[in-house]
């Protein structure tokens, strides 16, 4: 069977679903393909613009500082990129905030359609809290993920509590490790505990998933058994805040949040977690339920293949399933497959190769990687605030976010790349990932409207 | 001062080996090892207790090692695994090199309990294995004997420390003290509680494999070792499910044996002046494997790389001939005619002689002591000695999946049933903590109870945690905190345990990292980095960089 869109999205992790729906909103006939899992969907859900500028140490006030940061000193970061449309230089800095802010702001309000509210913006970064009790810098998380006063309130006092047999979450070291830190950088809390909850979801006792939980407290009769020893618990130690890994509920998250606060008298919030996240599928949903809404054509468990663009134009996408194959022909091409995760890029002995189209790779430092052996991209030292080159590596595009070949011009002139398949930038030590996706999939699908828009007009 | 008959320096095979035939014979004996049990070259070892296929010129030494065989099966049960290995012949010119083995093997096999060598057609050959290149023209059958190399060492020093030896990881041992040429003491740097000590003795044996000369050194005698470097390339899954053995590509035997859930590819043999500490695969090493054992299995790079892993062995030293004929046998070497008095070292041997290189050490100590005592070693089984641990029963009584029993049992023999009975009262301690291998809570509280390590690395050891495919992606947090709370850790150390393990694990997966690895490691990265920050958190941790990552 063969189909028709204006806009061809290949990829529907975080770049994808918000290049897909950015596309509807315009107006497009969209098609957006998606393979398999995506990094969005394992991620903690918080919402990283800018942590750390690239080998940076400091953790940064605010992204907006981490743009100005990035736009004097980093220019083909994803976020440099940004600026290149203007010519004056006095203003590209500017450019680039505004242009974040606005993606950044739009992503807001499309979920608080979809029901889930973000808590954050651009002019601060947040001390967000992890399930080993540390702590990292994010712009925007889910409010059911807002720590609120817990770290800045003189008098408050945390309660981490977990659930027996649910192995992600060990309550007791996390307490101490977040204690340790907030003391060491003298703020608050000054006092923590710890409890174990035997909640025992759907009759068991181990090898219990935060997924599970999730789903078990989805049903709101569940919740006031939790609550009642919460309160106790609470209450022994005086405790103002309780943190619980992520498990409140894909559906009622929220309400059983502000439930507990009601029947604990503490304020209850979400630890960033660990796949399987239920935060993390929480905002792949949240983002599938708004693209559908919107109009958009979601084909899970396709995945595009094509030759490379021997042409200077993309007309047609082939979508593989499991039952048959589609042919849709396109104005313009999204390409959102993501990283090795995702499987956008993929690294053998051979050399970094980009799997949709074969096009050129280049490493973190924008050398051509496509036959470099992914060691060579590595550092000795596993986890460092450098991280490793092999992550930074990935697809080199033009200010219109189009991927270039060796002689420096567009692959094609209708084939647009966003997100984590971008080349420049090195998520895990910045703390940026979900944050590029976002703008670099909103200022990718701009694009591709307008040159839609152009050859329609 | 503490006194000692003996001190044993070094923890790997031949040392808790030593310590235990010491223990048993009624020294008082002290093990000292400046990092754990099995934490060096008889870690990176394959485990084969082979009947001797590389060295059918040295008959003295297959026997040697056919009877050890025989003595491992009868001490050791639990931790023994007999496979099938083929070598498939796929030019007539790979014939010649079999030489006299055939008729070596054949003639041990009873004793051992394997069949004689079969040549089989290329049609049984396939039968057994379909992995191999259907252009074989013959293959040789045999079997061979494996051990769980850390389990071996693990038990040697339990029974040790059971027969009252003591036995003391992370301390390194910085001087021998000597007067008119005889040692009196010890002096170690205590990486526990961060002090010199030191103690009396009245004799050394020098087990510290590929650092013995610098050990002999510390006495100020003379010890020359031939170091030869080698190392494996480890596949995620059972490419094969019998050992091949075949010629690489400079004719040199190399192999590929399942092991566990997982495949050894090994070895190459470089000569090295290397620290060991600070050796990693090469990628000439990793290409010349897998280009070696390409023509006989053809499909060998479909599946997933999970790591390198490398050690040095400890030859004796003989010179201008190439590794493979230099003796697998070894020498006991008493410095007393140089002048040292008391200090006795191993060039030399290998992982299936260890018993018989304490024998034959501890005989001389004993002699030079004056004690009498025979060796028992070979009699006595190790502790956790059984295999018939009745899996589906266990497994239906605790709730517990025949898998994971089965795989307990493998490590922990007789001690299963213990281990199950802990999650009567915790039935939370059956969650699996590390789902590649499978190991449940109770096996890490009871491991850490039980076999003091000191460091989630040294769990690993004891329980194969995050030496699957995923590396320690899903576990390490997961594996640390349960460290760390029976520990008493602080916060801080938490942490470092974390990254000490992700530093080691990184090291064998960083030579090699390719495909699904990539995805696997960015995972890790999104986990530990992305999500927990650890990454930033290192200077404020006092992490010290580990020898490998050092760049100068
Ligand atoms: C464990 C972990 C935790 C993280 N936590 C955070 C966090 O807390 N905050 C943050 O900001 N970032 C976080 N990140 C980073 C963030 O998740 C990624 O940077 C981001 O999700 C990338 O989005 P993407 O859309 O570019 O790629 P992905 O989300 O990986 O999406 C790629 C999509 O493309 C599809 N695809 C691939 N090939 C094809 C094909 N040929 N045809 C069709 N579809 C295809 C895949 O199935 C997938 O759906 C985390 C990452 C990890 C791994
Ligand atoms: C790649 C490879 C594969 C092999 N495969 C096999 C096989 O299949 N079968 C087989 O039988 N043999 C095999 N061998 C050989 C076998 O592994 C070794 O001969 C044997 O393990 C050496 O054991 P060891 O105890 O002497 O040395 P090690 O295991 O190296 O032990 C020495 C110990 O001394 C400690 N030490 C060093 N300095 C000090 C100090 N100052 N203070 C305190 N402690 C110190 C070290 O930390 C170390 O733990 C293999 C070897 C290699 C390299």
């Amino acid at each position: 069977m063969d189909l028709e869109a204006d806009i061809v999205v290949i990829g529907g992790g975080m770049a994808g679903l918000v290049a897909g729906i950015r596309a509807t909103e315009e107006g497009m006939k969209t098609i957006l393909l998606r393979k398999g899992q995506s990094a969005t969907a394992y991620s903690s859900g918080a919402i990283d613009v800018i942590g750390y500028l690239p080998g940076g140490t400091v953790p940064l006030g605010s992204p907006v500082e981490g743009l100005q940061g990035i736009a004097s000193m980093f220019p083909f970061h994803p976020y440099g990129l940004l600026g290149f449309t203007d010519a004056e230089s006095g203003t590209v800095s500017k450019t680039i905030v505004e242009k974040v802010r606005t993606a950044v702001s739009w992503l807001k309000t499309t979920l608080l359609s979809s029901n889930m509210p973000l808590f954050g913006d651009i002019d601060s970064n947040l001390d967000a809290v992890t399930v080993l009790g540390t702590v990292k810098p994010t712009c925007m998380i889910q409010e059911t993920m807002w720590p609120g006063s817990l770290m800045l309130d003189a008098d408050s006092v945390a309660l981490f509590a977990g659930v027996r047999g649910l192995p992600i979450f060990n309550p007791r070291m996390a307490a101490q490790v977040f204690l340790e830190h907030q003391i060491s950088n003298r703020l608050p809390p000054r006092k923590a505990g710890y409890h174990v909850l035997d909640l025992a979801p759907f009759g068991n006792n181990h090898n219990i998933s935060s997924i599970e939980i999730a789903r078990y407290l989805d049903n709101e009769d569940n919740l006031s058994v939790l609550a009642k020893t919460l309160k106790k618990q609470a209450d022994r130690i005086g405790a103002t805040h309780i943190a619980l890994p992520p498990v409140l509920g894909f559906n009622r998250a929220r309400e059983n949040q502000l439930a507990l606060q009601d029947l604990t008298g503490a304020y209850a919030f979400e630890l960033l977690s660990f796949p399987p996240s239920v935060p993390g599928l929480r905002l792949q949903r949240g983002l599938e339920t708004a693209f559908v809404k919107g109009g958009g054509t979601l084909l899970v468990g396709h995945h595009a293949e094509m030759d490379s663009p021997k042409s200077s134009i993309v007309k047609e996408v082939t979508a593989v399933g499991p039952k048959r194959n589609f042919k849709i022909s396109t104005k313009a091409v999204i390409l959102a497959t993501g990283k090795f995760i995702g499987g956008g890029i993929t690294g053998t002995e051979n050399g970094i190769r980009e799997s949709v189209f074969d096009l050129m790779t280049v490493s973190e430092s924008f050398r051509i990687a496509t036959s470099a052996i992914p060691q060579k991209l590595t550092n000795t030292i596993a986890l460092s605030h450098m991280g490793h080159p092999l992550f930074g590596s990935g697809l080199s595009v033009d200010p219109q976010f189009r991927p270039i070949t060796k002689e420096d011009f567009h692959a094609a002139e209708n084939l647009y790349a966003a997100g984590s398949i971008l080349a420049g930038y090195n998520y895990p030590a910045e703390k940026s990932g979900l944050g590029v996706a976002i703008v670099t999939g909103y200022m990718a699908s701009r694009n591709a409207v307008d040159h839609v828009k152009g050859v329609s007009a | 001062m503490a006194k000692y008959d003996v001190v044993v320096i070094g923890g790997g095979s031949t040392g808790t080996a030593v310590a235990r035939d010491c223990a048993m014979r009624g020294l008082k004996t002290l093990l000292l090892e400046r990092d754990d049990i099995a934490s060096a070259t008889t870690g990176t070892c394959a485990g084969m207790i082979s009947s001797g296929l590389k060295y059918m010129d040295e008959p003295d030494i297959v026997d040697m090692c056919s009877d050890e065989v025989v003595y491992f099966k009868r001490i050791a049960r639990h931790i023994i695994e007999k496979n099938p290995i083929l070598t498939p012949l796929l030019e007539m010119s790979d014939i010649s090199s079999g030489g006299n083995f055939a008729e070596e093997y054949s003639k041990r096999a009873e004793t051992r309990d394997v069949p004689p060598v079969l040549f089989l057609t290329p049609e049984d050959s396939l039968k057994i294995e379909p992995m191999l290149n259907p252009d074989l023209i013959a293959s040789l059958y045999f079997e061979e004997y494996f051990i769980d190399p850390f389990a071996l060492c693990m038990l040697q020093a339990l029974d040790a420390k059971q027969h009252g030896a003591d036995i003391k990881t992370y301390c390194e041992v910085t001087d021998i003290l000597t007067k008119k040429g005889s040692i009196t003491g010890v002096q170690y740097f205590n990486r526990i509680t961060d002090k010199m000590e030191s103690v009396k003795t009245k004799a050394i044996i020098n087990a510290a494999g590929p650092w013995a000369h610098k050990i002999a050194a510390l006495a100020g005698a003379k010890l020359e070792l031939r170091l030869n470097k080698g190392a494996h390339v480890i596949l995620d899954r059972r490419v094969v499910n019998v050992g091949v053995i075949t010629k690489a590509i400079e004719g040199r035997m190399i192999y590929l044996f399942p092991h566990e859930n997982t495949v050894l590819l090994g070895t190459t043999a470089l000569d090295t002046w290397e620290d060991p500490d600070t050796l990693v695969a090469s990628q000439d090493e990793i290409e010349y494997l897998l280009k070696s054992m390409e023509w006989v299995i053809p499909s060998i790079r479909d599946a997933r790389i999970i790591r390198t892993m490398e050690g040095v062995r400890p030859l004796v030293p003989t010179w201008k001939i190439p590794e493979g004929d230099v003796t697998r046998g070894y020498e006991v070497i008493d410095h007393e005619p140089e002048g040292v008095s008391g200090l006795i070292s191993f060039t030399g041997g290998k992982l299936v002689v260890c018993r018989h290189m304490a024998k034959a050490a501890t005989d001389l100590v004993c002699k030079n002591l004056g004690v009498e005592a025979e060796c028992k070693t070979h009699i006595e089984p190790l502790p956790g000695n059984s295999d018939d641990v009745d899996i589906l029963a266990l497994a239906k009584e605790y709730g517990v999946s025949q898998h994971t029993v089965e795989r307990m049992r493998a490590r922990r023999g007789s001690e299963t049933a213990t281990i199950l009975e802990l999650t009567r009262n915790h039935p939370e301690w059956k969650t699996t903590i590390c789902t590649c291998e499978p190991v449940i809570e109770a096996e890490l509280r009871y491991a850490i109870r039980e076999t003091f390590p000191q460091t989630l690395n040294d769990l690993r050891r004891r329980v194969r945690l995050g030496t699957g495919p995923c590396q320690g992606t899903f576990c390490t947090f997961k594996a640390a905190s349960i460290l760390a709370e029976e520990l008493e850790l602080s916060g801080a150390d938490f942490q470092l345990e974390i990254v000490d393990f992700l530093a080691e694990r990184w090291k064998g997966k960083r030579q090699s990292i390719r495909g699904e690895q990539i995805a696997q490691e960015e995972l890790a990265q999104g986990i530990y980095a992305c999500v927990g920050n650890l990454d930033q958190a290192l200077e404020e941790l006092d992490y010290d960089l580990k020898p490998w990552e050092e760049v100068l």
